[in-house]
């Protein structure tokens, strides 16, 4: 099949579509602007634009045709909802509504702004434009990043102004999965000149947990975005924990521009979901600039995970260290598409890339592409490896030799495999809950398997 | 750095870059047409089949679009390759008997000389036919089988044919299907049962003639229990215009053997070197590939081992040296189809002056291939600001019951290790050089000694000027 029909019945990225968007919340001449290039982007673009990765693209088990887009996110004008324990502001969408909203007295007074783009366009008119207005805040080349670009119902904005160090992490939420619908949204986080901010972003089903939506087996999607610009010294730690339901299939485009001294964290966790569909571009642009990014994968069923990672080195004395890791039960697949792109002027570049996955089943597969491209040889450090194996059979010996069952000691190494990212959560109920998510998928793997 | 340093830096390259007029006495036009298909066909007095493959492989080359990933390949012009040109009539059995100036030209090389050190056999290709070989009569006792491929086809018309083409198939690429229908020249090596050769074959290979094609094929079939190691090492004179090599090596080792395919690339900085080379290793056979490149303007080539028989092993390392104006774009693939097979993949690559070294993998397990335990490990070494180094690893694994690591590195020349050399006395190039040779090592300790001598001086050469 060739590449275009991977899209066959995804039919509502228009021109006509973009403009009733941008006029049901009465955007800017530029933001329309905006819209309408990414339309036209989206038009041109191939599915998968690195030839490198082509093999590995398969969207066969996603129904384009059958999704109908959100028109428009309602919200009601004032704060809704409380805060979650320990955060500092909360954005809770939920299918085509806003579910909640909510800001610390800290964070307000601060200036923190964490809503949405329409009401960021009515409170503080010109602050949307001076961040984004002109930016290239996603990849230009990425069929999906486009498709967000173009057709968002939402658009969330977290912004920290210069030098604001906000303790407590920022929650965005997502839940979605009604049958036969599609969320397309946009997030941008902003954070000026040595600012420090936290961020969970989570994706969950709004169904009752794992279950399919009652007699209608029509599938759901959400189409995302994470945008992210760092002004010179800026501190951000992004946690992202996807849990949707077994019908949903997710796109998210993350792009992170680095600047000088800047640093950047990610931890992303992908459990749920049918199909999963993930890119990440981190460009280092200023001096010094450092991302670390974890990921983990936890297939079963016959979920596929499609997950890209670039980093681009383009400032002097840039550090980059990014590790993925997948667990694969039953039929699910993983590919782990990533590469290093050293640019000439990047000297002194100091990068890691690690995709570890284990299988844990005779049908499961994984697809490891670890590729690393350098124009500039003066390195302190460029590489990466990647292994792909069971479950050591030594690791398990011990652990049984210390009183565990077989199956809890597999279980053991399983979940401490992936730990690493957990810990990398940054509230502790939030990293509870992953832990459980976790646990949980393990033994509905388990159960699955012996039925 | 000062000229008498300068001056100790092996810089003569002009044993390497010649070439001699020749009066040819069969040639076709330049250009590709179905014409020049059949005519080459119909000079050679091929079967058939042949005919009829050649055809074949001609519609799919047509009808292939050329690769777009890779090296460049925009300056390819098929209409002014000379796809087949017969420098003399008929194979010559005895050295004496070959013509004076062939005779010169592999006396450069160094063949007589290869001789008298009891290599096995000699098979010598000048352009697109073989002229000269000679197989010891040892070989001949055992039943070995050493010749060039136009001569076994007429000869060992059942083997040929029973193994011709199964292993690369004229539809794989567009250079496979282009070889398939113009080949002519390369060697055929049938080892039969139980049997080991207990010297290398070598067989010495060069383009001469400007715009001349060379399109060898190889076929070497080590039957069960058998063992073989074949050596092919190559140069080529320098020309302004494109030259284009495009060979097929085809490798069976049927149950229990060994082969080893050991390869020297050094043709000029104006070749495309644009080579499929692949083996199937059956039950416990073991595979070697020991390849490395460091002339050629574009190397586009990827040794490849299906491991098809359960237990079968294999075994790449390959070795790429990318200088001023050279694209390495070189690398392995393991294909794992049965279970309980082995493979292990080392890659090395140095680039500087502005080459560029790319290295392109594929580890593929497929389902059903229990038991696989696979390794790829790539390093690569820049020597200067202006050179560039890739890495594409494919590793796609789709049995659970697999233990595979990959592991790579990229980086500079150590200051350290220079300045260590150079306090012991050695010059910055030299140290340059013992470092480069250093690690290359795990490819030159591979090498029956002279070899490991000749191609330690032709990193030496390309190491010339390393320091500007």
């Amino acid at each position: 099949m060739s590449p275009a029909d991977q899209l066959t019945g995804l039919d509502f990225v228009t021109e006509a579509t973009a403009r009733e968007r941008a006029a049901r919340v009465d955007e800017p001449a530029w933001l329309l602007a905006d819209r309408l290039d990414a339309v036209r982007r989206f038009e041109a673009v191939p599915v998968e634009p690195n030839r490198l990765f082509t093999t590995y693209l398969d969207l066969r088990q996603v129904h384009f045709g059958e999704l109908t887009p959100y028109d428009e996110v309602a919200d009601a004008a004032a704060e809704t909802g409380s805060l979650p324990a320990g955060a500092s502001a909360f954005l809770h969408i939920r299918e085509g509504a806003v579910a909640g909203r909510a800001l610390s007295a800290e964070a307000r007074a601060a200036g923190v702004v964490v809503d949405t783009f329409a009401n960021v366009l009515r409170d503080q008119p010109k602050l949307l434009g001076e961040i984004l207005e002109g930016a290239h805040t996603l990849p230009d080349d990425d069929v999906f990043a486009q498709l967000a670009r173009a057709t968002y119902a939402v658009g969330a904005l977290v912004h920290v102004p210069p030098g604001v160090q906000l303790r407590e992490p920022i929650v965005v939420r997502w839940s979605l999965g009604e049958a036969g619908r599609a969320l397309v949204s946009r997030t941008v986080i902003h954070l000026g000149k040595g600012a420090q901010a936290r961020l969970l972003e989570e994706q969950r089903s709004s169904l009752e947990s794992g279950t399919r939506a009652t007699a209608d087996d029509r599938q759901s999607l959400w189409s995302g975005t994470c945008e992210v610009l760092l002004d010179e010294g800026a501190t951000l730690e992004v946690a992202a924990e996807q849990d949707l339901g077994p019908d949903t299939s997710s796109f998210i485009t993350r792009q992170a521009a680095i600047g000088e001294a800047a640093t950047l964290t990610w931890a992303l966790a992908h459990v749920g979901g049918l199909l999963v569909r993930s890119r990440v571009d981190n460009l280092l642009e200023g001096r010094a600039g450092t991302v670390r990014q974890a990921e983990i994968g936890f297939g079963g069923a016959a979920q596929t995970f499609d997950l890209t990672s670039y980093t681009h080195h383009i400032g002097r004395d840039t550090t980059g260290d990014l590790l993925s890791k997948g667990i694969f039960q039953d039929r699910s697949r993983g590919f782990f598409k990533g590469l290093i792109d050293i640019q000439r002027t990047a000297i002194g570049t100091d990068s890691f890339l690690g995709e570890f996955a284990m299988l844990l089943d005779r049908k499961a597969r994984s697809v490891a592409v670890p590729s690393l491209e350098i124009d500039q040889p003066d390195v302190r450090r460029a590489m990466h490896s990647s292994s792909v194996g069971p479950i050591d059979e030594n690791q398990l010996f011990y652990l049984e030799t210390r009183g565990l069952p077989p199956d809890l000691a597999r279980k053991s190494i399983v979940l401490s495999f992936l730990e690493p990212v957990v810990a990398r959560i940054p509230l502790p109920e939030a990293q509870d809950r992953l832990r459980e998510l976790l646990d949980r998928k393990w033994d509905a793997g388990r159960t699955a398997l012996a039925a | 750095m000062t000229l008498t340093q300068r001056e100790q830096v092996d810089n003569d390259r002009s044993r390497f870059d010649f070439h001699d007029d020749i009066v040819y006495l069969a040639q076709t036009k330049r250009g590709l047409t179905r014409e020049t298909v059949e005519e080459i066909s119909a000079f050679k007095d091929e079967p058939a089949w042949m005919r009829n493959f050649r055809l074949r492989a001609y519609d799919h080359f047509l009808k292939r679009p050329m690769p777009t990933w890779g090296g460049d390949l925009s300056h390819i012009d098929f209409d002014k390759i000379m796809y087949y040109r017969k420098p003399s009539e008929r194979e010559e059995k005895s050295w004496d008997d070959v013509p004076e100036q062939i005779k010169k030209t592999f006396e450069k090389l160094g063949i007589p000389e290869a001789e008298r050190k009891f290599l096995a056999g000699v098979g010598a290709q000048y352009d697109s036919e073989v002229v000269y070989h000679s197989v010891r009569e040892e070989l001949v006792k055992l039943g070995v089988v050493f010749m060039g491929t136009d001569q076994a086809l007429k000869e060992y018309p059942e083997i040929f044919q029973k193994y011709f083409g199964t292993v690369v198939p004229p539809e794989d690429n567009k250079f496979s299907a282009l070889n398939s229908a113009v080949w002519s020249g390369g060697s055929f090596v049938y080892v039969p049962k139980g049997v080991e050769v207990p010297l290398p074959l070598q067989a010495y290979f060069r383009i001469n003639g400007e715009n001349t094609g060379q399109f060898e094929r190889t076929l070497i079939v080590v039957d069960e229990g058998a063992k073989v190691h074949y050596i092919e090492g190559c140069t080529a004179p320098l020309y302004a215009t494109d030259s284009l090599h495009v060979a097929v090596v085809e490798v069976i080792a049927l149950a229990h053997s060994k082969v080893r395919y050991t390869t020297i690339q050094n043709w000029s900085n104006d070749v495309y070197n644009l080579v499929t080379k692949r083996a199937h290793a059956h039950e416990d056979a073991h595979v070697e590939w020991i390849d490395a490149n460091t002339g050629s303007r574009l190397t586009m080539k990827y040794p490849s081992i299906y491991l098809r028989g359960r237990g079968a092993t294999a075994d790449i390392i390959s070795v790429a040296v990318a200088g001023k104006g050279q694209h390495q774009d070189t690398g392995a693939k393991a294909v794992h189809l049965a279970p309980d097979t082995r493979s292990r993949i080392v890659s090395k690559s140095v680039s500087k002056d502005g080459g560029r070294a790319s290295y392109r993998g594929h580890l593929k397990v497929s389902p059903g291939s229990t038991g696989v335990v696979a390794s790829v490990r790539c390093d690569a070494l820049m020597l200067d600001d202006q050179s560039r180094s890739d890495t594409y690893p494919y590793i796609d694994i789709q049995e659970d019951d697999t233990t595979m690591t990959h592991e790579a590195t990229v980086g500079k020349i150590s200051q350290d290790q220079v300045f260590y050399l150079m306090s012991r006395g050695l010059t910055e190039n030299e140290a340059q050089n013992l470092i480069v040779q250093g690690f290359l090592e795990v490819f030159t300790k591979e090498l029956p000694m002279e070899y490991a001598i000749e191609f330690n001086r032709l990193v030496k050469l390309e190491m010339d000027g390393a320091l500007g």
